[in-house]
């Protein structure tokens, strides 16, 4: 998934008004719609609540202390963390070899349907996608199913609502997205890059651990962001998985707005979300910009 | 992405490319073992799907189409296809030429904040805008949804009609003003044709986007304004229903659709 | 022992005939170029010697060894590429070394090896820099120091100035000579750039649509080509189709003939029969001619008319049109003249009998 735009640098005719005129009505939505709602969001998440939730005028931080000392908000924020790190590092594994066939694959229908693959999941709604899910692993689901036929299990495992299921979800629904960015790397080593190792006495092993995987580094960071930020704020794919009482914030955040109604104390949880998620997105980003810097020079 | 290039391997490396393709097959194998279970269960006379399959019915699809909660479902899926669409792609045209034609300082940063929503997390985007609707009045209705809608397929409109104007040939642009013709004139005229590929594949992905939208619409929907994907949602949460395998077997063809859609428009490798 | 033996290499795709039936020994020390147009299978040769193909028929001997089913890496080359191929995640020290560090020699060999590789390409100060903030010539020669870094039984080089801008090109050609000659390492280049064939080799091997055409010294290649291929390849020439008229010279066809008198030509090589004499530009000998009457009969010698005359500088690139039709292309040193000759004006050229190089007649169509 690319987070950016292919903008030329070059300008041939001026900045015209009409240009700026087609500029309004996006950002006059993004503004109405997108920061507004965050202002409103940052200034909800200090509003006292009352014994009943009900909105107060007044202000403080207590929402904040509530979710930064409270044990349980803090486990979930862990453990949302530690679960997309582990996703992103299992993507980006997984989406190794799925990127080299993507790439070495010389038959155009071939690539096709590899395309077909990796690209209809993102299409279609990521509840069906966990439905999947759910169809497979539940109790009288097809895995069990077919174990039991094979004679391998008498009773039905508990596959689902439990946490390993919900990673395996994950890792299946946001594959995709580091598969494309690894497989962009890959396809842009030169030819003679691996051949320049070969001419020097190195083997397929020795070339890949030395010269081709550094240089898919900024494709696996990609992705591994994409990942990342995307499984830090997923909560319907883990709810419907996991169950509702998976340690998982965006789980909690959720169950606040939507159940407890305790909004102010929501948005001070998804703001926590968002800046904690963004905060190590942006380490990771830097990071890859620096490797970037040092090996391309731009 | 330079995938259509010959990535040739190493002579000596058979072993391991053999390796490497097998590995390779197995995660498609994972990716799209999802898709094969709902397809089997959706065909599956019985409510749990068997493998192997016994026989195919089309019950569930009956089902479906009998029942009335999953027809109103529908039907605001629907309407909200209907209208999200066309703003979202008018939206991210216009946005998408204004920022590839316009230079300014802080250009980047724009470009950034317009495609922010594919990765604020959508709860966070879902609580900012029940928050806000709310606000106005709108919350739970089809106008909010709509809103949120637009919100989420933004950027895929923004992003495929750009790579779009990216490589349109400006200098038709500059000879249409040459010759005299206004900026407005130019981009009717000149612009939008050469665009169009840009434009449908937004609209298609605009599409798509809103008919699978749940993240931040479960934030914004109501008891009378439950969309397909929300329903589905609930439903999962609450019983077990094979009516969603079907249903989510419609889905996953119209993502097949779609895609080839944007294949034939813009491509497939430039829209991700 | 030649250091490379190619025996009946003969390499396909799909239909194309890339290479058909190359049989080519190359000496130990030896600096030896492919030419050839584009598509004559130099570098699909290359790629055979260097192990990326595997030759549909025959074999590969480098030092003695069969390695025509052995991969690269296991052939002891080194390689210097169009591209140069830097990795470009490493600096020049660690790109130097990256086929030493393959062997796993020590740390201080290392470092020893790799200071001398890039004291012989005098790019010391540059170790640390990387490969992206290096010129196109500081590339090459990091290419050529990591290549030689490893003592390679064989260096191949494949079109490796083809990259440089003009001038560079010419001083690379220079440091090319001056590096390999120190090192003395059995040496294949491909090239399709004859002035740097001819400057750098000690033999050369002319490749046509898959065949070895010739394989001579730059020398042997200029003066005696074997074929028209060749004669038309390597350096300009001026072809003239002849036959033997029984009286000891040849007569040449009409177009080089005035008003039905055949040109005579006299050649020191060729006996009898249907001949295609190669003229070299620069073995004509130009001279005013003020009055047309004047020329002479004489074998070897023609009048006719100047249509184009191009100054380069240190020579002069003349183009005659004879009375017959048919044109002579004549270079000649600048210091012979004291003007440029104008379109239109006549001259007289002349030859050495020695100076006709002699090529297999062709039937019809010269």
């Amino acid at each position: 998934m690319n987070i950016s735009l292919p903008l030329s640098r070059v300008s041939t005719s001026g900045n015209s008004l009409f240009s700026w005129l087609l500029l309004a009505p996006g950002m006059l939505f993004l503004a109405a719609f997108l920061v507004v709602p965050g202002i409103l969001l940052i200034v909800l998440s200090l509003h006292d609540v009352d014994g009943m939730l009900m909105v107060l005028p007044t202000y403080s931080f207590s929402h904040y202390i509530e979710a930064f000392t409270s044990a349980g908000y803090i486990r979930a924020l862990g453990t949302t963390l530690w679960v997309a790190a582990l996703t992103a590092v299992l993507c980006v594994l997984l989406a190794y070899p799925a990127a080299w066939l993507l790439v070495s694959t010389r038959s155009r229908a071939w690539r096709t349907v590899l395309y077909v693959i990796l690209i209809s999941p993102l299409l279609t709604s990521v509840v069906i996608r966990t439905f999947a899910w759910i169809v497979l692993l539940a109790q009288n689901g097809l895995i069990n199913d077919v174990l039991r036929r094979l004679g391998l299990i008498d009773a039905p495992l508990a596959l689902l609502w439990n946490m390993k299921a919900v990673i395996v979800a994950y890792v299946q629904v946001m594959l995709p997205f580091a598969v494309l960015p690894l497989a962009t790397s890959l396809g842009e080593i030169p030819a003679a890059l691996p051949r320049a190792s070969q001419s020097l006495g190195a083997g397929a092993r020795h070339t890949f651990l030395h010269v081709v995987l550094p240089l898919t580094i900024p494709g696996m960071m990609s992705g591994a962001i994409i990942v990342f930020a995307l499984a830090a704020g997923s909560y319907v794919t883990p709810l419907l998985i996991g169950g509702r009482l998976q340690p998982l914030l965006p789980i909690g955040i959720y169950q606040q707005a939507l159940q407890i109604a305790n909004l102010p104390l929501a948005a001070a949880l998804s703001l926590t979300l968002l800046v904690v998620t963004a905060a190590i997105a942006g380490v990771m980003s830097y990071v890859q910009k620096r490797w970037e810097r040092r090996v391309y020079g731009h | 992405m330079a995938t259509d290039r010959d990535f040739t391997a190493p002579v000596s490396s058979i072993g391991w490319r053999w390796l490497g393709r097998v590995a390779g097959g197995l995660v498609y194998l994972f990716l799209i073992l999802p898709v094969l279970v709902i397809f089997l269960s959706a065909f599956s006379p019985g409510a749990y799907p068997q493998f192997p399959p016994e026989s195919v019915s089309l019950r569930w699809f009956q089902a479906f189409f009998d029942n009335r909660a999953w027809l109103k479902a529908l039907q605001v899926s629907a309407w909200l296809l209907l209208v999200v669409t066309p703003l979202t792609t008018l939206l991210g045209t216009t946005a998408a030429y204004a920022l590839a034609r316009l230079q300014f300082r802080g250009r980047d940063v724009l470009q950034a904040f317009v495609l922010s929503p594919l990765i604020i997390p959508q709860v966070v985007l879902g609580i900012a805008l029940l928050y806000v609707l709310t606000g106005m009045g709108l919350s739970g209705s089809l106008t909010g949804l709509a809103i949120g809608h637009i919100l989420v397929a933004l950027p895929y409109a923004v992003r495929t009609v750009s790579v779009s104007l990216a490589s349109m040939d400006r200098r038709l642009e500059t000879a249409s003003m040459s010759l005299g013709a206004t900026p407005a004139y130019t981009f009717r005229h000149v612009t939008l044709p050469l665009i169009k590929p840009g434009i449908v594949a937004g609209a298609v992905f605009a599409a798509v986007t809103s008919f699978g939208e749940v993240s931040v619409s479960l934030f914004l929907t109501a008891p009378g304004t439950v969309t397909m994907p929300v329903r589905i949602f609930t439903y999962i949460d609450q019983t077990f229903d094979p009516v969603v395998n079907a249903v989510s077997a419609i889905f996953i063809v119209l993502a097949v659709l779609a895609l080839v859609l944007i294949e034939r428009t813009i491509g497939l490798t430039k829209a991700m | 022992m030649s250091a490379i033996d190619i025996r009946g290499v003969a390499h396909r795709f799909g239909d194309l005939q890339a290479l058909a039936g190359v049989d080519l020994s190359i000496a130990q020390g030896e600096f030896f170029s492919l030419l050839g147009p584009s598509g004559c299978g130099k570098t699909t040769l290359l790629n055979i010697i260097a192990g990326f193909l595997a030759p549909s028929a025959g074999t590969v001997v480098v030092g003695g060894r069969d390695v025509t089913n052995l991969p690269p890496h296991r052939r002891d080359i080194g390689m210097v590429f169009q591209s140069y191929a830097l990795f470009p995640h490493l600096n020049v020290f660690d790109n130097v070394a990256y086929g030493l560090r393959v062997r796993k020699a020590k740390g201080e060999d290392v470092r020893a090896r790799v200071a001398e590789m890039l004291e012989l390409v005098r790019l010391s100060e540059l170790a640390q820099r990387m490969p992206h903030q290096l010129s196109g010539g500081q590339q090459q020669r990091v290419a050529i120091a990591r290549a030689l870094a490893i003592r390679p039984q064989v260096l191949l080089l494949d079109e490796p100035l083809s990259n440089l801008d003009a001038k560079l090109r010419k001083e690379m050609q220079t440091e090319l000579r001056r590096l390999l000659g120190n090192v003395g390492v059995t040496t294949v280049m491909v090239t399709h750039d004859q002035e740097e064939a001819l400057g750098l080799s000690d033999r050369i091997g002319i490749l046509g649509a898959g065949r070895l055409q010739q394989v001579g010294t730059p020398l042997e290649l200029y003066r005696r080509p074997v074929n028209r291929f060749v004669g038309e390849f390597v350096g300009h020439a001026n072809l003239i189709q002849a036959r033997a008229n029984g009286a000891g010279t040849f007569e040449a066809s009409a177009h080089f003939s005035r008003a039905g008198v055949p040109l005579q030509l006299a050649s020191s090589h060729a006996a009898g029969g249907d001949v295609l004499f190669l003229l070299r530009p620069e073995r004509i000998r130009l001279s005013a001619l003020s009055d047309y009457a004047q020329q002479t009969d004489a074998p070897n010698t023609v009048a006719g008319v100047v249509r184009d005359a191009s100054y380069t500088g240190a020579e002069l690139h003349v183009t005659v049109t004879l009375p017959g039709g048919g044109e002579l292309v004549v270079e000649a040193p600048e210091a012979h003249f004291t003007d440029v000759p104008q379109a239109g004006a006549p001259v007289q050229l002349a030859w050495n009998a020695d100076d006709l190089a002699v090529l297999p007649a062709e039937s019809k169509g010269a």
